[in-house]
C-alpha cells in the first residue's frame, strides 16, 4: 500500500514538472507575438530595453524624459533589473531587446552563445581603483588583508585589474583573493566609512564624490590598464529583434544617436533634468558630465581589446575571429576596412 | 533506507524527463543545459566544489551549534519562570516571522563583509525555529512521566536527561531538522546576495560566480550538491538519530 502511494507521489509530480515546462514554453511565444505584429501593421514598433542607473546612463535617463524614438516609430519599454547578470540573463531568455553592459560581460555571454551584438558603443568614461590608505601607491603594496571591491565577478572593473596585474606583476590572478563584489553604491559607502575594504574599482559618479575626499587617490587609471580609451558600455540588441524588426532596429540605433547628441549639446538642463534622479545638486551634477575624460558617444572603442587577454587568463574559451563576430553591420561600417593594413579605426578597437 | 532509495529514482527520472526536454531543441543550451554538461562540470569543478561545500557545512555547523547553545538556554530560562516564558515568547513571535535574509542588511552595518554577517544571518535564522521546537517539547513532557520518574528518585540532571529528554525529543530532532533547513538556506542565500569576501565562500557564493560568468552548467551543478547534502543529512544523519533514539525509545509510532 504504501510503495504504491510513493509511486503515485513520484508519478503525479512528473506529470505536474512537465505540464510547468510546455506552459513555460508557451508563456515565452506569446511574449514575442505582440512585437511581430506591431512591425507588419506599421504602428508604433516597441522594444524592450533594460536600464540601470549611474551617470554614464545620463543619456538613456534624458531619453526616457525627452522622447527622442517615437518620431521614428518606436516605442521604448524600459525595464529596471537589479544586476547586470540579470540584464544578460533576461536577454538570453528573450524577454528584453536590447541592453547596455560593459565589453567583458558582454564577451563573457558571447562565449556561452548569448545571441546579441553590439549596435553601438556607449560612452567613454573613466573608472578606476581608488583607496585611501597611504601606505598603498600601487598594486604591489596590497597586501593579503586588503579587500578590494568591484561590482562583480567578471565586471569591467574587475577584467581591467586583471590586465593591470598581468602587465605590472606577471599574474592575473594575484589580487583573487582579495576581491570583494559590492555594487557601486555599496562599495562607495563602504569606502567612505573607511569599513571592510581599502580599494575600491568604480565609476563616476562614486569616482568623483570619493576623490572629493581628502587622502583618497586613484593607483589605477583603467585607461592606463588597457592601453588606450575604451567604451565603458556597449549598447547590444538581440538576433531576434535585429533580423525581425530591422527598421525598429534602426530606430533605436538613430534615436539613441541623438539622445546622446542631445547631452553633449546640453549638459547644463541634462544636469537641471537629472539631478533629483541621482539626488544631488545640479552644479555638482554638472561638474561630473563636464568633468575630464567624460566623453558621451556612440562611437565604437575598445571593441576587441578585452578578448585576447580574457581567453588567456581563462575567462573566456574563444575569441572573436573578427569584429562582424560581435557587432552589427552599422559598426563594421563605422569601423571599415582598410586595404593594406588597418586604419586609425580600425586600431583603437584593441588594446595596447 | 527505502525512503532514501525512492528520492534517488525520483531524481533520476527528473534528469530522464529533463533530457528529454532539452532534446527537444526548444530551449538554447544557455538556458537549459544538459544532464551530460552539468555531470562534466560537476566533475571538473569537483576540486572547487568540494572546497566549497566544506566551508558551507563548516560555517552552518558553527552557526548552528552556536543557534542550538541559545536556543537551549533560552528554553532553560523561560521553563525557569513565567515572566521569562512571556518574554521569549514575545521575543519569538517579534522574529520568527522575519526571513533570516531580511537582516542581512543590519548584520552588514554590525559584522562588516565577511564570514561573520553570514553566521549571523545564519544564527538568526536557525535560532528562532529552535527555541520554538525546544520550549513546545520541554512543555509537553506528560506530567505522568514526571512523576513516575519523581517516584523512583530521580531528580535534577538525571530527571532532565533520563525522563525529560527522551519525552520531549521528538519536538528537539524536528527542531533540528528546521533549524538546519533555515541555516542551510541562509548560508546560500546570503552569499548570493552579496557574494563574498575575499577567497573565503561557500556555494552561495559559487552559485554567484557562476551566474556572473553565465556558466549555466556550472550554477545546476552547485545547485545539484546543495540538493544531494541535503538529501544526505535528512537520511543518513537525521534518519539515523531517530533510529536510535525516537524510534528505540518508542516515543513516537513508527
Amino acid at each position: 500500500m504504501f510503495c504504491i502511494k510513493k509511486q503515485k507521489v513520484v508519478a503525479v509530480l512528473v506529470v505536474a514538472l512537465v505540464i510547468a515546462l510546455i506552459l513555460s514554453g508557451c508563456g515565452q511565444k506569446n511574449v514575442k507575438e505582440p512585437q511581430a505584429m506591431a512591425s507588419t501593421n506599421e504602428e508604433l514598433m516597441t522594444i524592450r530595453v533594460a536600464k540601470q542607473f549611474g551617470l554614464v546612463y545620463a543619456p538613456l535617463m534624458v531619453a526616457e524624459k525627452i522622447d527622442f524614438f517615437s518620431k521614428y516609430g518606436l516605442k521604448v519599454e524600459w525595464v529596471t533589473l537589479g544586476s547586470g547578470g540579470a540584464v544578460r540573463e533576461a536577454m538570453a531568455s528573450d524577454e528584453l531587446d536590447a541592453a547596455f553592459m560593459g565589453i567583458p560581460p558582454y564577451l563573457i555571454g558571447w562565449d556561452k552563445g548569448l545571441p546579441a551584438k553590439i549596435a553601438a558603443g556607449y560612452c567613454v568614461i573613466p573608472v578606476s581603483l581608488v583607496t585611501y590608505d597611504d601606505n598603498i601607491n600601487k598594486l604591489e603594496d596590497i597586501k593579503p588583508e586588503h579587500k578590494i571591491a568591484v561590482p562583480s565577478p567578471g565586471s569591467i572593473q574587475h577584467i581591467l585589474l586583471s590586465m593591470a596585474l598581468e602587465k605590472q606583476l606577471g599574474n592575473p590572478n594575484a589580487l583573487d583573493d582579495n576581491l570583494v563584489a559590492l555594487p557601486h553604491p555599496d562599495g562607495a559607502q563602504a569606502m567612505l566609512a573607511k569599513k571592510d575594504i581599502v580599494a575600491h574599482f568604480t565609476t563616476p559618479p562614486y569616482l568623483f564624490e570619493e576623490l572629493e575626499q581628502p587622502g583618497y587617490k586613484v593607483i589605477l587609471d583603467g585607461f592606463d590598464a588597457f592601453g588606450q580609451d575604451f567604451n565603458f558600455n556597449v549598447a547590444l540588441v538581440t538576433e531576434n529583434y535585429h533580423d525581425n524588426n530591422p527598421k525598429g532596429y534602426a530606430a533605436f540605433v538613430q534615436g539613441l544617436n541623438e539622445a546622446m547628441n542631445w547631452v553633449n549639446e546640453n549638459k547644463e538642463k541634462t544636469a537641471e533634468l537629472l539631478a533629483p534622479e541621482f539626488n544631488i545638486e545640479k552644479e555638482k551634477l554638472l561638474k561630473y558630465l563636464t568633468a575630464e575624460g567624460v566623453n558621451f558617444t556612440t562611437a565604437p572603442y575598445g571593441l576587441m581589446g578585452f578578448a585576447d587577454f580574457m581567453k588567456k587568463a581563462g575567462y573566456i574559451s574563444k575569441v572573436p575571429e573578427s569584429l562582424s563576430d560581435i557587432a552589427w553591420e552599422n559598426i563594421l561600417a563605422q569601423v571599415g576596412k582598410r586595404e593594406g593594413g588597418p586604419c586609425i579605426l580600425e586600431n583603437i578597437q584593441w588594446s595596447k | 533506507m527505502r525512503d532514501f532509495i525512492s528520492k534517488i529514482a525520483f531524481l533520476l527520472v527528473v534528469a530522464i524527463v529533463w533530457e528529454l526536454i532539452r532534446l527537444t531543441g526548444r530551449y538554447p543550451e544557455l538556458l537549459f543545459p544538459g544532464i551530460g554538461s552539468i555531470a562534466r562540470t560537476f566533475w571538473m569543478e569537483r576540486a572547487d566544489l568540494l572546497d566549497k561545500t566544506l566551508f558551507s557545512l563548516r560555517i552552518i555547523g558553527i552557526g548552528l551549534l552556536m543557534a542550538i547553545s541559545l536556543a537551549m538556554l533560552a528554553t532553560i530560562i523561560s521553563m525557569s519562570g513565567k515572566v521569562f516564558a512571556e518574554i521569549v515568547s514575545n521575543l519569538m513571535a517579534i522574529m520568527h516571522p522575519l526571513p533570516g535574509i531580511a537582516i542581512l542588511p543590519v548584520a552588514i552595518l554590525w559584522f562588516g563583509i565577511g564570514v561573520r554577517a553570514i553566521l549571523f544571518v545564519i544564527v538568526f535564522s536557525a535560532l528562532w525555529p529552535l527555541i520554538n521546537h525546544f520550549y513546545t517539547g520541554f512543555r509537553s513532557i506528560p506530567v505522568n512521566q514526571l512523576e513516575v520518574g519523581k517516584n523512583l528518585g530521580l531528580v535534577g540532571w538525571e530527571l532532565a536527561l533520563k525522563v525529560m529528554l527522551p519525552a520531549s525529543f521528538p519536538y528537539i530532532l524536528s527542531g533540528l531538522r528546521t533549524g538546519w533547513a533555515r541555516a542551510w538556506q541562509a548560508s546560500v542565500a546570503a552569499e548570493l546576495v552579496f557574494g563574498a569576501a575575499g577567497g573565503q565562500g561557500g556555494l552561495g557564493w559559487h552559485l554567484y560566480k557562476k551566474r556572473f560568468m553565465m556558466e549555466t552548467p556550472g550554477v545546476f551543478a552547485g545547485m545539484l550538491i546543495i540538493v544531494l547534502i541535503g538529501i544526505a543529512v535528512e537520511y543518513l544523519i537525521f534518519a539515523g538519530i531517530e533510529n536510535r533514539t525516537v524510534r528505540k525509545w518508542k516515543t513516537i509510532i513508527n
